[in-house]
């Protein structure tokens, strides 16, 4: 085949300028993956998908809303921080799934799976980190939950326990952030250097195990977590090291202090960090609780979108938040719920932000009501298969099973009824 | 001197040892003498193979002081009878049977409780092994009235084939299957009643077969007649004693359960691409099991009394040395400090917690967990897979074991070690007694050496030399193994 010199020189060419252009193929490219789970199933109509004009039995306490700095969108009036910078995130108001059991919704949520097989899929905290084995060299575990996972089912599917997270146990927003296995304040140093030396005494004298085979690994896991103990390790929890005035950005409480956890994290390479924030499952006097819960949301969530974006980290890190369903849109006033909202996994909202999606916009749209979807569905494959697609991992790829071989890591992808494509008009080109 | 009397001891000890016929056999294919283990040894392991428990340190002194020349044989018997290996096989049964209230068996607590009390008496009155799976197989009725057809319940989607496969796995080793069997348990239906979850396990005798003579894995075939319960017919052959199979992949799982390695491996990959290590030990267990009527006791009985099982830990032994499992090395941290987890149920609200001195062992639903149950591999029991019990020591359970916050406050407020060190009084007495309760024999003089220096080096009192000990003890490879 013949080919123009003046075509190559132009290839060439372009091909060299490409490699000068920050933002091509790398900068698709996230590093890390925050997902802030609002566990128990947040209400969208009191969050990110309000409904002021619908009347009382469906907006209930909260008919006023905040006008977010993007023209044309606006969230619910507890979330007046966030509605200042709804330029840094996307919207999806269309997330369904249908599913409104507590568990089945996790698992739906967090793996992906709506096609009812016979096999359990892992999370797809479990799924990154075990993509990101060979690569992420990190000393910290791959897949970290702040302060536990929600193990309502086995989280590491057929993966294995090998790739479930590691929870941190102890409260980030006490003075000690106290990390089982990482943070003790009951040893020092000096009392921990005692008893090892007695343990390695002993095992010399030991009868059992002098000459164990064992004994050689099992030392240098030993000595691995004495360099993670007293090591950097450590420092990526030890919020003290931060200014007064940071931790007050993202708020003195449990959610505010595991973002700021979340975001040394992120700095530490972490690939997959899960901010998991309990109590969501309002049913009872919802509009109360919602008044408590949702100020320390707006300032923790903010804050974090607003620090990674200061420090340059946004780009690289996907910020994920919503629960495993919503909440119905009808308030049920009647007692014993006295102002609640039920289970709804037939359309519910979640935000993205960083790592290659595109802020400032609004996916899908539900009815008038909020009961029903009317544009764009967007089912849990689609959400995590554009997450794993920015992570650079194939959404159509496979995962190795022990009998079972090869399985596709989205079973549900591209099936009718269990997905509606990849989120494309979300994320940069 | 000395040396010679140890060889001489041991040369002695070697020929004492009764000889059963697995001895024999393993000899005849590995020409190997192994080296027996010591009384200590042996009390450890056969506390934790049959119990799932360390001795407590009465018993572990009364039998390491013992001069009963069939001390070891009587051991074996009283944890055989114990209620506590019912417990723990309960657990192993569970494990493989998906025991679980939600996602993916989603049998709901009451269930749960139902069918493992249902095991419990099962194990508890040692019900031969082919009528156990014949009543579990024939089982219907009401999951909580009739608690086996909870067998039938324990998958996403109830169907034949799913059924069937799993079936195959447990009692047969096939971890693939044709599905021409699958026409056996056509039958089955599922029905509501306005009890809330429960669920009756009926057959529909008005189907008409799929085929008329259905195939079985070894050629077999069976007749499907209208009207009856076809599950009869296929549970006639899987138990029958023509079946070598069945009865060979039971002796092989139990080998598998108190050595940790199957002479098939795993123990759940039957077939010609895996054969089994050693032909002539499987089929004699197999004749031994078939000959005792199925009877599981007789089996662990007659491999406990092997000196294979009573050699040392390898290289110099036969037996290879296990990490603890999950569910055990949780309660011996208990047991140690004296303080337990909190379990509780997150159905059916509200929250359902379990009584303060629950064992792991006892939970019986795998839905119930703890972040520490989880880091050390517990069994989330999605799968009928033996292997997916993990028991691989790794640095991230190190680090728990090392320097937990939540552990260290355990062995630090212990009154369990207070009063052990109001009781002992004196430092050698201290060691001696935490050497007993948590590796199961007295520490050696050597060892009281060390300690003594220990103590006076760091200035440390009575009760911080106990939280050290223990500390120590906790994280050695001799206490977090087997062996």
């Amino acid at each position: 085949m013949n080919i123009h010199p003046f075509f190559k020189t132009t290839v060439l060419l372009i091909s060299m300028l490409m490699m000068f252009i920050p933002d091509g193929a790398s900068a698709r490219q996230a590093k890390s993956v925050i997902l802030v789970y609002l566990d128990g199933g947040p209400s969208q109509t009191d969050t990110f998908d309000p409904k002021p004009d619908a009347g009382r039995d469906i907006y209930g306490n909260f008919k006023e809303v905040s006008v977010t700095n993007v023209p044309g969108i606006i969230i619910g009036s507890k979330l007046p921080l966030l509605a200042q910078m709804a330029d840094k995130y996307s919207l999806i108001r269309s997330m369904t799934h249908g599913v409104n059991g507590h568990e089945t919704g996790h698992y739906a949520m967090i793996t992906g799976d709506l096609s009812g097989g016979d096999v359990v899929y892992p999370s797809y905290g479990a799924v990154i980190s075990y993509f990101k084995k060979d690569s992420y060299k990190g000393i910290l575990p791959p897949y970290i939950s702040i302060t536990a996972a929600n193990n309502r089912f086995n989280e590491g599917g057929f993966l294995g326990n090998r790739f479930k997270s590691f929870d941190t146990g102890g409260a980030p927003e006490k003075t000690t952030f106290e990390v089982e296995g990482i943070v003790n304040p009951f040893i020092s140093a000096e009392k921990f250097n005692q008893r090892l030396q007695l343990l390695n005494a002993f095992e010399n004298i030991n009868p059992y195990f002098k000459t164990s085979a064992y004994k050689q690994a099992i030392d240098s896991m030993r000595q691995h977590n004495i360099s993670f103990i007293f090591g950097e390790a450590g420092a990526s929890f030890d919020l003290s090291k931060e200014s007064k005035e940071v931790r007050e950005r993202y708020g003195m409480h449990r959610t505010g202090q595991a973002c700021l956890t979340a975001r040394k994290l992120v700095e530490a390479g972490v690939p997959f960090i899960n901010v998991r924030s309990t109590g969501w499952d309002t049913h009872k006097k919802g509009f109360q609780r919602l008044s408590d819960m949702l100020p320390e949301l707006d300032q923790a969530l903010s804050a974090l979108i607003a620090d990674l974006d200061e420090r340059g980290l946004l780009e690289s890190t996907i910020i994920l938040c919503g629960g495993e369903f919503g909440r119905t849109p009808r308030v049920q006033w009647e007692a014993p719920w006295n102002g609640g909202r039920a289970h709804f996994g037939k359309a519910f909202s979640y935000l993205v932000a960083g790592g290659g999606f595109i802020p400032g916009k609004v996916v899908g749209k539900t009815d008038k009501t909020g009961e029903e979807i009317v544009e764009r569905k967007v089912y849990p494959a689609d959400l995590i298969g554009t997450v794993y697609l920015l992570m650079g991992i194939d959404p159509n790829g496979t995962l190795p099973h022990i009998t079972a071989g090869l399985l596709p890591v989205l079973p549900s992808l591209g099936k009718e009824g269990q997905s509606n494509g990849l989120l494309y008009e979300l994320i940069k080109p | 001197m000395k040396k010679i009397i140890c060889m001489l001891l041991i040369v002695l000890s070697i020929n004492t040892l009764s000889a059963n016929e697995i001895d024999n056999i393993v000899r005849n294919t590995l020409h190997q003498h192994f080296l027996p283990c010591g009384d200590e040894v042996f009390l450890r392991r056969t506390f934790l193979v049959l119990t799932g428990r360390l001795p407590k340190s009465d018993k572990a002194v009364q039998f390491l002081q013992s001069v009963h020349p069939e001390k070891r044989a009587l051991l074996i018997d009283s944890l055989l009878d114990s209620d506590e290996y019912v417990r723990y096989v309960v657990m192993r049964w569970g494990d493989i049977l998906r025991i679980k209230s939600e996602f993916p068996s989603n049998l709901w607590p009451n269930g749960v409780q139902a069918y493992n009390r249902w095991l419990y008496e099962q194990i508890s009155a040692n019900v031969p092994y082919d009528t156990f799976v014949r009543n579990l197989l024939l089982s219907q009725g009401s999951n909580f009235r009739s608690p086996a057809v909870n067998f039938y319940r324990a998958f996403i989607k109830k169907i034949p084939e799913n059924i069937y496969q799993n079936i195959q796995l447990l009692f047969l080793g096939e971890r693939t299957t044709p599905f021409e069997g699958a026409a056996c348990f056509d039958q089955i239906s599922y029905k509501t009643t306005k009890e809330w979850k429960e669920e009756i396990i009926y057959l529909d005798y008005a189907q008409k077969p799929r085929k008329k003579t259905v195939k079985l894995s070894n050629n077999k075939s069976i007749q499907l007649q209208p009207g009856e319960d076809w599950r009869k017919q296929y549970t006639e052959w899987l138990t029958d004693k023509q079946n070598r199979r069945f009865a060979a992949v039971m002796a092989n799982r139990l080998w598998y359960w108190v050595f940790g390695k199957g002479i098939v491996d795993e123990p759940d990959d039957w077939g010609a691409h895996n054969p089994p290590s050693n032909k002539a030990l499987l089929d004699y267990l197999t004749d031994q099991f078939i000959a005792s009527g199925y009877d599981t006791k007789a089996l662990l009985k007659l491999i406990l009394n092997s000196g294979v099982y009573q050699s040392s830990h390898a290289p110099a032994g036969f037996y290879i040395a296990q990490r603890l499992p999950a569910e055990v090395l949780i309660d011996a941290l208990a047991d140690l400090t004296g303080i337990a987890d909190e379990y509780r149920s997150r159905v059916p609200e509200p929250f359902t917690f379990y009584p303060k001195d629950t064992r792991a062992i006892d939970l019986g639903d795998a839905t119930v967990s703890s972040s520490a149950l989880e880091l050390f591999g517990r069994v989330s029991r999605d799968v009928s897979l033996e292997s997916q019990r993990n028991n691989t020591l790794s640095a991230r359970q190190l680090l728990y074991l090392m320097n937990a916050r939540e552990l260290e406050e355990r062995i630090r407020k212990s009154n369990a070690l207070s009063e052990l060190c109001k009781q002992e009084k004196d430092i050698p007495g201290v060691c001696r007694a935490i050497t007993l309760m948590t590796l199961s024999r007295f520490p050696t003089d050597e060892e009281m050496l060390l300690y003594r220096q220990y103590a006076q080096k760091n200035k440390v009192s009575v009760r911080q030399l106990a939280s050290d000990i223990l500390w120590m003890q906790i994280n050695s490879i001799e206490f977090l193994y087997n062996h």
